[in-house]
């Protein structure tokens, strides 16, 4: 047995005992320092990791998406919604959890007209786990699916973009693609404005990503709403006016028409058709991106003889010609070696003839003619004239340079007076509209001075912003409102051109009581790098105003017209403005003069 | 020899109470985000409350279980009854295990383990139970070989503690799957064998022996590997992955807490990211809840629990009476040590409960019931160090009982 030294006796069970206690409370010790040391390790020294580590766990950040504005024309003189948002649900199913038959039932039950595949088919496929069964489906259907409580089931949340009137004026508004991002017409320029701004929630969310109202650094930032923009189009002049385009495009040749109708006296735009249209519920099924493309701004072209007028009134406003000048006309001209001829070549036009004969019969020879008297030589183009021309074109008319007008735009060129080799050739061609570069709405644009006492005005389209059920005019800047022609110069160019349209007149197509002036432009293609002398393929413009007799002009009317290796010229286009010029003064109600 | 009744040990009465209410405040704190996780994940129907009620009401038994123990039943009494207590423990172990075979609806399985009956909606862990008979056998059966001096020899002693033993560790770890109860029967067999007097040489040897099975059970259990994986990983910063989440989960709540912890109602852990937030991680969450400073306040009232109980046990004469109160100490020595070094990834996760912190009935009203026990023998302390006078019973009349001299003195 074992010594006790200090009392020199058997040591006992009980000190045995005893002396094992105190290994029992070495142990308690040891084992709880460790974990204290352990505990200051993980709670001090290691704790700015942990929050952190914490942060990146614990925090939602969570963008709050913004509400897309929607997209108004006008109903008269109300609003009436062309663009208007909805939150609906794709339907996904795991095949793999075989609920088919309650899947199947649902779906037919509620969602049948938004089944988008075989059922059958899906769960014949091996291995598939995820099949979108039913697409766009209302909030209310999916709640009811929903509430059937299948688990195999479940719903993708999409906010999707719903046009009430289809395929209207496509290219006027665009579409917004799959990231939330407008594409084109106005979703696409005023994209901005459309989808307001995001906002942000940064908080402390629990494991299934709820936020919490624990944590001090918690941020939400409310997201800004997009604002809901209206139009100046009129709803049901748009949709008369796309059904007549469609119809000319039926009955010639044409694959494509543009049509823009404004009013000269305030530079609104009230219907801009870009035909065909195409289906911005499912924008991606188009032959090619050109038929996103809105004609009427985007697309700078030569008008052709539309462009006489500009010629034509810059000669006037600058007191050199007038509507009864004349000059010779043999059919043609030679300038720097090129013979430029007239198209119409009937003999009672030889000889001496004054400009309103030029302008009905569109004699390239008689707006040659004005810019010679622009130079202050009838006989030849003078650096004066070609100067003077571009001043008319450039700085006063704005051809070839961005309106301003709410769209995406392009700008077109105006070639320089001075620079480059053959300026007399090119300016001579530039007054019946060729060898430059302009879009239909700065056509149209710098027509509506040319009828409207002469006064530039910047076009616009949008109305305003709706806010609570209340227009909301929004202000703009840089709006150009300025007298560019002279009252005269305007009043003599809208005589000619009402005089134009006689022969329409007495076919009636014109009705009495209204004053309907216009000119046709047949230009020809660019082919091969050289204008195609066989006109085998040709645009057709027509560009006109309507109006009350003895009044200024209350609408101004420009046709496009084209097609793939189509002869269109401006006789073509101008049937089009023939029926969109009557269905304009019944629409509108346009009075004729007492 | 006779001890006068005395004043019981107040440092455990208040240790046991104060922390069984600290674990009302943070279940009544975290009970609610419990019940959301669950509703939101599970589609259940919890009540904001109805983890705080079931709190209360283990906390209420618990309470009664505390009081029987402590005043009403004598201890002499239950030692009568430790051979039927321990046969009726295993028995209701066994049947556990039949009956989760056979798939019975009396048993309730989560996760895949089978530890509970069921019935009716109230549960009861037989493990729990075990533990405590484990304690009151061994005590009557240690001390009645050592009257016997049958301590060491292999017929008489070391046959039937195995065979018993053996049926507990294999009932409790094979067939429930319940390893943290096995380390605490372990701990407490081997407390309580330490202090019976088992020959230090014999004792070395079983403990090697059970560590070699208890590695050997590791190392052949792909589950029980994947937890050592996972803790091997925690450590060694390794790789983060489905079996590391618990015990990282853990560590992150602990670590934000910091230095004086985010306050009561402030845990962002217990919104679901912890596992087990209101059982067994419950130490974590008080990590994140109180910081450093209060999981040490809280590990200095375990201290002084467990130290009380050891000299509640140095001054208890009876050799019974003192393996019972080593049994309990080493029972909550094993849960409290275990539990907080898994949370703190110090040993791998073995699936234990906190005791009287922890939500969970069973391990509540056991466990009380056991240091209820450990207080009523408190009374019957004295203070006269053992080892300077083998004959006790002539110190009557030299000295007396330390509280009782004190008391006559008044």
């Amino acid at each position: 047995m074992p010594r006790n030294n200090q009392y020199n006796q058997p040591v006992t069970s009980s000190q045995i005992s005893s002396h094992r206690i105190k290994i029992l409370k070495k142990i308690v010790f040891v084992a709880l320092a460790i974990i204290a040391v352990r505990l200051f390790f993980i709670q001090i020294i290691e704790h700015d990791m942990w929050v952190a580590k914490a942060d990146e766990q614990h925090t939602l950040l969570e963008t709050i998406v913004a509400k897309r504005g929607e997209i108004y024309m006008m109903d008269g003189d109300e609003p009436a919604a062309v663009v208007l948002n909805q939150t609906t649900y794709q339907i996904i199913i795991d095949p793999a959890i075989t609920e088919k038959d309650a899947i199947e039932k649902a779906l037919t039950t509620y969602a049948k007209d938004y089944i988008v595949v075989d059922l059958d088919e899906v769960y014949g496929r091996e291995g598939l786990r995820y099949s979108i069964v039913a697409k766009n489906v209302p909030r209310e259907i999916a709640t009811k699916i929903a509430e059937e409580d299948i688990s195999a089931v479940w719903f993708q949340k999409n906010n999707q973009r719903v046009y009430p009137e289809g395929d209207l004026a496509s290219g006027l508004l665009g579409f917004v693609n799959a990231d939330g991002l407008g594409q084109y017409g106005v979703e696409g320029s005023l994209n901005g404005l459309l989808s307001g701004k995001d906002g942000l929630l940064k908080a402390t969310a629990d494991v299934n990503n709820v936020a919490l109202s624990i944590g001090n650094d918690n941020v939400k930032i409310p997201a800004e709403d997009g604002k809901n923009i209206v139009l100046s189009v009129d709803r049901g002049l748009e949709k008369g006016v796309e059904e007549k385009a469609i119809d000319a495009i039926n009955s010639t040749a044409a694959t494509n028409a543009a049509v823009l109708i404004m009013n000269p006296n305030t530079g609104e735009v009230i219907a801009m058709a870009n035909l065909p249209n195409y289906n911005p519920d499912d924008y991606g099924n188009v032959a090619d991106a050109s038929s996103y493309v809105n004609y009427t701004t985007e697309i700078p072209y030569e008008p052709a003889s539309v462009c006489k007028n500009f010629a034509f009134s810059a000669a006037i406003n600058e007191g050199v010609m007038t509507p009864d000048t004349t000059y010779f006309n043999q059919g043609y001209e030679i300038i720097d070696g090129w013979k430029i001829q007239n198209a119409e070549q009937r003999s009672m036009l030889y000889g001496t003839i004054n400009m309103r004969t030029a302008l009905y019969w569109s004699l390239n020879t008689g707006s040659i003619y004005a810019l010679k008297l622009l130079g202050g030589n009838s006989n030849e183009i003078t650096q004066q004239g070609r100067e003077k021309l571009y001043d008319y074109y450039y700085n006063k008319f704005r051809l070839g340079r961005a309106t301003g007008i709410e769209l995406i735009e392009a700008e077109g060129f105006i070639p320089d007076p001075n620079e480059g080799w053959g300026r007399d050739s090119v300016y001579a061609n530039m007054t019946f509209g060729q060898n430059l570069g302009i879009t239909m709405i700065q056509t149209a644009t710098a027509f509506s001075a040319v009828v409207n006492g002469g006064f530039y005005r910047t076009p616009t389209i949008v109305k305003g912003t709706l806010e609570n059920g209340e227009i909301v005019s929004s202000a703009k800047n840089d709006v150009i409102n300025e007298q560019i022609l002279s009252e005269e110069t305007s009043s003599a160019m809208r005589s000619m051109l009402v005089n134009n349209r006689d022969y329409k007149v007495r076919a009636g197509i014109d009705r009495a009581g209204y004053s309907i002036g216009g000119k046709s432009g047949t230009a020809q293609v660019i082919k091969d790098g050289a204008y195609d002398d066989t006109m085998s393929e040709t645009v057709g413009t027509y560009i006109g105003f309507v109006g009350t007799e003895g009044e200024l002009p209350k609408y101004v009317i420009m046709v496009k017209m084209w097609g793939e290796g189509q002869y269109l010229d401006g006789g073509i286009a101008s049937g089009l403005f023939d029926s969109l010029s009557n269905y304009l003064i019944d629409y509108l109600k346009i009075k004729p003069k007492a | 020899m006779k001890i006068r009744k005395h004043k019981s040990d107040l440092v455990i009465l208040f240790a046991t109470l104060g922390l069984m209410a600290l674990g009302l405040i943070i279940i009544y704190a975290i009970g609610p985000m419990r019940a959301n996780v669950l509703n939101a994940t599970y589609g259940t129907d919890y009540g904001t409350n109805d983890f705080f009620f079931g709190q209360l009401r283990s906390v209420g038994l618990s309470l009664i279980a505390f009081f029987l123990a402590f005043k009403v039943i004598p201890y002499k009494y239950i030692k009568k009854y430790a051979k039927p207590l321990m046969i009726i423990a295993i028995i209701l172990s066994g049947l556990l295990w039949v009956l989760s075979i056979i798939g019975s609806s009396l048993v309730k399985c989560e996760l895949g383990e089978c530890r509970w009956f069921n019935f009716g909606g109230l549960s009861f862990q037989p493990a729990e139970f075990l533990k405590l008979a484990m304690v009151i056998y061994l005590a009557d059966f240690l001390s009645r070989k050592k009257e016997e001096g049958n301590i060491g020899k292999w017929r008489e002693f070391w046959l039937p503690l195995l065979i018993i033993c053996g049926i507990s560790l294999f009932l409790v770890v094979i067939a429930q799957g319940d390893l943290g109860t096995g380390v605490a029967l372990i701990s407490i067999i081997f407390g309580m064998l330490l202090i019976a007097g088992v020959p230090a040489k014999q004792y070395l040897i079983m403990l090697a022996l059970v560590i070699v099975v208890a590695v050997g059970a590791v190392a052949t259990s792909s589950h029980r590997m994947e937890r050592v994986d996972a803790w091997m990983a925690t450590l060694t910063g390794g790789e983060s992955s489905d079996s590391t989440y618990h015990i990282e989960n853990a560590m992150l709540a602990i670590g934000t807490g910091g230095f004086f912890g985010v306050g009561i109602g402030n845990s962002v852990q217990a919104t679901g990211y912890l596992p087990e937030s209101i059982n067994d991680s419950v130490f974590a969450i008080m990590g994140e809840t109180f910081g450093f400073v209060g999981l040490f306040l809280i590990m200095v009232v375990f201290g002084a629990m467990l130290l009380r109980m050891l000299k509640v046990a140095e001054g208890t004469q009876a050799l019974d009476s003192r393996l019972l109160i080593i049994g309990v100490f080493s029972w909550t020595l094993a849960q409290v040590v275990v539990n907080i070094m898994a949370m703190t990834s110090l040993v791998p996760v073995t699936g234990i409960t906190l005791p009287l912190l922890s939500y969970g009935g069973t391990s509540m009203v056991f466990i009380t019931f056991a240091i209820g026990l450990v207080l009523q023998l408190s009374c019957y302390t004295s203070r006269e160090v053992i080892v300077k006078n083998e004959d006790i019973s002539s110190r009557r009349g030299v000295r007396g009982a330390y509280h009782s001299s004190r008391r006559r003195n008044s």
